[in-house]
C-alpha cells in the first residue's frame, strides 16, 4: 500500500514526514534538510527553483522571488490583508478575473495555488527519492482559522501537484496528534503556535474522538524574526555607541550581523551568555574595526519582552473571545521554533500554571502530526502496546548514605538490573537494603519506597561477601527487589507497588528539586565517596602493615604510619581536597611496600 | 452435562490456544523489531556521526573566513612583520586540518551563479551579468556535497 505523507505548508518553512515503524519521520529534501524554505523563484536563465535554492538567488531577484504566498491562498484581492502584505512583499500582485489574487513570476502570473504546489512538488519529489517509492496520497495542515477557500485553495494546490489531498488538517490539531492528546476525553488544549512569521493560538476540545476547534487568536505578522530584528538594531545601536560607526548602511555587514544575530537568539535558549564576535567588520580612515559583545539571556529577554508579553495578552484575549478561564484548560502545547526561549515557555506556564508540552521539536511537531493522522487513516495507528517508562530513577542506599541508582529515569518497562555490593565492615553478617526514588544524590533527600535486611552472611572481612542486588520492574509498575548473598545464596526481597503511578505534578517537583540542589549534591557525594575511599585505604594500610610487619623496613613503616595517622587525622573533616591529597600520599607510601615485597620474592 | 462441561472446556483450551498463538506471534515480532532496529540504529550511528563532524566543520568556517578577512585588509608592509606572519601560517594551519578531513574551496570567483553553490549578498556592476563578480565568503565542500554555499555577490 502507498504511504499517505504529512505535509505542514508552513509560510517561511514547509517540512513533510511519513509514519515508519509506527512512528512519524521527518523525511529530508534533496539538499539533506529537514525543513524546505517555502520559497519559489523564476531565475534569470528561465528555471524554476524552490526552496532553499531559490532564497540564495532572492536577493539578485527579488520581482521574481514569491515567498511567504501562504498569507494569499484563497484570499480575495479587496482582503484588507491582502493590500497589507501587497505593501510587504517585493514581488508583484493583481486581482484575477475571479476577484482572487495572482501574483507575478518571470512573465506569468500565477494563481496561489500554483505557487504552493511547486513547493508540495519538490517536497514530494524529494520524498519519493529518499523512501524509494512513489507518493500519491497526502495530509496537508492549514491554520485552524482558515476559512471553506483557503482550505480549498490548499486542496487545489495538493492536486495541482499530484498528490490526492485525503484530509485538509487543522495545524493545531495535528501538533496535537502529536502529542497523543487525541486520546483524552473531554480535555480543552491550548496550541501556542510561535513562528518565523506568524503567532497563533488556538483553543481545542477533545471529545470521543473527536477534535474540535472552539477558538482562534493570534497576530498574523508577529513572529521569531521580530526577535532576530531586535537582536540586529541592539548590535547596531552599541556599535554605533562604541566606534560612531553606522553598520545599518552597509549591506554585507546587515548580512553578517543577521546571522550571527539569529545564532545568539539560538544559543541564548541554552545557554545564560552568548558572545557575537565579527572581527573586521568595517574600517575607517584610522584602520579596521571589530565587533564583539557578550549578550545575556536577561539582556535578550528585556529586548523582547514586549513581544512575550502581548503574545500573552493575545492568548487572554482568546479565551475570553471564547469565554474560558485560564482554568478550563487541561493541556498546553508549544508549536513553534521560537517557543524553545525558556522566557516564553516561562510565560505561557505562568498563565496557566501548569507545565506545556514541549518533549517534540516545535518545528517538526505540525509535520509528524499530519503524519500521524495519515497513518490513522491508513490503520497504521492501531492500539499498539503502550509500554510505560519510569518517571524518576530508582536505587538503593550505599555507604555514606549514597543513592546508587539501579534504573534511571525515563527507561522502558518492563525492566530489570542489577548490581553486585558487598559490606562496609569486617565479619558483618547483615545488609541493608533501602529501596529510594528521586534524582537526588543522597537517598535521604528522596521518596523511601522500602527496606528491608538480608541477613545470615558469613562473616568475611570487608568488601568480600557479595551481595547481588536485582531490581525487576514488570509491566505494570510492580518492583521487585532482590538481594542475594552470592555465597549462601541466601535470598531477602520486597515488592513495591505503584512506584511508577506518580502524578505529574509530583515528578515535576521532584525533578525541580533535584536540579536546584544539583551543585550542592554533587559536593556532598563527592566528599562522601572521597571519605569511602579514604576509609578502605585507611583500612588497607592498617591491615598491610600488620600482616607483612616482619618484612618491611623500618622507614618505610614508619614512612606509611606518618602518611596514616594524617590521613586519619583529616578524614573525618569537611575538606575534600585535603583527604583526597592524603589519600594519594599514603596510596604512593603504599605501593613502596608493595615494590619492597616483591623485590624481596622475585619469582612469585 | 458432562458432554456440556467437555465441549466447554474443548472450547476454552482452543481459545487459550489461539490467545498463546497471538502472543508467540506478538513476541517473535517484538523481539524481530528489536533486532532490525538495532541494526537500523547502527546505521543511524553512523550517518549521525557523519552529521556530527559535518555540523563541528560548518560551524569552524566562520572562523576561516576570519581569517580571510584579516588577510584582505593587510597592507604589504603588514605582511612582511614577522608576527603577522606567524599569524597567517596559524591561518594556514586551519585551512590545512579542513583540507585533510575533506573539505574543499570552491572556486567561484568569475563562474556563472549557481544558486545550487553560490548564495548572493548583493549585486554589483559587470561587463556581462549573472556572474560571481566577488566572492565575499568562500564556499566549501566536503566530499562532494555542498558543505556551505559561498556568499557571492553577482554582476548585473
Amino acid at each position: 500500500m502507498p504511504k499517505v505523507v504529512g505535509i505542514d505548508l508552513g509560510t517561511t518553512l514547509s517540512e513533510i514526514a511519513v509514519m515508519e515503524g509506527g512512528q512519524p519521520k521527518i523525511i529530508e529534501n534533496r539538499e539533506g534538510s529537514r525543513t524546505t524554505p517555502s520559497t519559489v523563484a523564476f531565475a534569470k536563465n528561465g528555471e524554476i527553483l524552490v526552496g532553499v535554492q531559490a532564497k540564495r538567488q532572492q536577493i539578485t531577484n527579488p520581482k521574481n522571488t514569491v515567498s511567504q504566498v501562504k498569507r494569499l491562498m484563497g484570499r480575495r484581492f479587496s482582503d484588507a490583508s491582502v493590500q497589507k502584505d501587497k505593501q510587504l512583499l517585493p514581488y508583484e500582485m493583481q486581482e484575477s478575473s475571479d476577484g482572487g489574487v495572482e501574483v507575478k513570476m518571470g512573465e506569468k502570473w500565477y494563481k496561489p495555488p500554483e505557487i504552493s504546489a511547486m513547493i508540495l512538488r519538490k517536497l514530494k519529489q524529494d520524498a519519493e527519492e529518499k523512501l524509494g517509492e512513489k507518493i500519491t496520497e497526502a495530509i496537508i495542515t492549514v491554520p485552524a482559522y482558515f476559512d471553506d477557500s483557503q482550505r480549498k485553495a490548499t486542496k487545489v494546490a495538493g492536486e495541482i501537484a499530484g498528490l490526492d489531498v485525503k484530509r485538509v488538517l487543522n495545524e493545531p490539531t495535528a501538533a496535537a496528534l502529536a502529542y497523543g492528546l487525541n486520546k483524552k476525553n473531554n480535555e480543552r488544549i491550548v496550541v501556542y503556535d510561535f513562528g518565523g512569521g506568524t503567532f497563533d493560538i488556538s483553543i481545542l476540545e477533545i471529545s470521543q474522538d473527536t477534535i474540535e476547534v472552539k477558538a482562534t487568536g493570534g497576530d498574523t505578522h508577529l513572529g521569531g524574526e521580530d526577535f532576530d530584528q531586535k537582536v540586529m538594531d541592539w548590535l547596531i545601536d552599541q556599535f554605533k555607541k562604541d566606534q560612531g560607526i553606522d553598520l545599518s548602511k552597509d549591506p554585507l555587514a546587515l548580512q553578517r550581523l543577521k546571522e550571527a544575530g539569529e545564532k545568539t537568539k539560538m544559543e541564548l535558549s541554552t545557554s545564560m551568555e552568548s558572545e557575537v564576535n565579527l572581527p573586521f567588520i568595517t574600517s575607517d580612515a584610522a584602520g579596521p574595526k571589530h565587533l564583539y559583545y557578550k549578550l545575556s539571556r536577561t539582556l535578550l529577554e528585556g529586548l523582547v519582552r514586549e513581544y512575550i508579553d502581548r503574545s500573552v495578552e493575545l492568548v487572554k484575549q482568546t479565551l475570553q473571545d471564547a469565554k474560558f478561564s485560564v482554568k478550563d484548560i487541561d493541556e498546553i502545547v508549544l508549536v513553534g521554533g521560537q517557543t524553545r526561549m525558556p522566557a516564553m515557555q516561562e510565560a505561557v506556564k505562568e498563565l496557566f500554571g501548569k507545565e506545556p508540552n514541549r518533549s517534540i521539536n516545535p518545528d517538526e511537531v505540525v509535520a509528524l502530526g499530519a503524519a500521524v493522522q495519515a497513518g490513522i487513516l491508513q490503520g497504521d495507528v492501531k492500539d499498539v502496546l503502550l509500554l510505560d517508562v519510569t518517571p524518576l530513577s530508582l536505587g538503593i542506599e550505599t555507604l555514606g548514605g549514597v543513592n546508587t541508582v539501579l534504573i534511571a529515569k525515563n527507561i522502558t518497562i518492563p525492566t530489570s538490573k542489577s548490581q553486585v555490593f558487598s559490606t562496609a565492615a569486617d565479619s558483618q553478617t547483615s545488609v541493608e537494603v533501602h529501596v529510594v526514588q528521586g534524582e537526588r544524590q543522597m537517598a535521604q533527600d528522596n521518596k523511601s519506597l522500602g527496606r528491608f535486611i538480608l541477613d545470615g552472611i558469613a562473616p568475611a572481612p570487608r568488601g568480600m561477601p557479595q551481595v547481588e542486588v536485582s531490581f525487576d520492574i514488570d509491566v505494570n509498575g510492580i518492583l521487585n527487589v532482590t538481594a542475594k548473598d552470592k555465597a549462601t545464596q541466601k535470598t531477602q526481597s520486597i515488592r513495591i507497588e505503584g512506584s511508577t503511578g506518580i502524578s505529574k505534578e509530583e515528578v515535576e517537583r521532584m525533578r525541580k528539586e533535584a536540579q536546584a540542589h544539583e551543585e550542592e549534591d554533587k559536593k556532598k557525594r563527592e566528599l562522601i565517596e572521597t571519605k569511602n575511599t579514604a576509609d578502605t585505604l585507611v583500612y588497607t594500610a592498617e591491615k598491610t602493615l600488620k600482616d607483612f610487619a616482619d618484612k618491611i623496613t623500618e622507614d618505610v613503616k614508619k614512612d606509611v604510619q606518618e602518611k596514616l595517622d594524617a590521613l586519619k587525622s583529616v578524614k573525618e573533616s569537611d575538606m575534600v581536597d585535603e583527604i583526597r591529597s592524603k589519600s594519594s600520599e599514603l596510596s604512593a607510601a603504599l605501593q613502596k611496600i608493595g615494590e619492597t615485597l616483591y623485590k624481596q620474592n622475585p619469582g612469585q | 452435562m458432562e458432554e456440556i462441561a467437555k465441549e466447554k472446556s474443548i472450547e476454552d483450551l482452543e481459545g487459550h490456544k489461539k490467545l498463546e498463538d497471538e502472543y508467540l506471534a506478538g513476541w517473535q515480532r517484538e523481539r524481530a523489531d528489536f533486532l532490525n532496529y538495532k541494526r537500523e540504529e547502527m546505521e543511524r550511528l553512523k550517518l549521525f556521526v557523519g552529521y556530527a563532524t559535518e555540523d563541528i566543520l560548518v560551524k569552524l568556517l566562520p572562523v576561516v573566513d576570519n581569517f580571510e578577512l584579516a588577510d584582505k585588509e593587510l597592507t604589504e608592509d603588514q605582511k612582511k612583520n614577522g608576527f603577522v606572519k606567524g599569524v597567517l601560517q596559524i591561518a594556514g594551519q586551519l585551512r590545512e586540518f579542513l583540507k585533510t578531513q575533506g573539505v574543499e574551496e570552491m572556486d567561484s570567483q568569475g563562474k556563472k551563479f549557481n544558486p545550487e553553490f553560490h548564495e548572493a549578498v548583493g549585486e554589483m556592476e559587470g561587463k556581462e551579468t549573472g556572474l560571481v563578480g566577488e566572492v565575499v565568503a568562500k564556499g566549501y565542500t566536503l566530499r562532494g556535497k555542498v558543505l556551505r554555499p559561498a556568499k557571492v555577490k553577482v554582476t548585473k
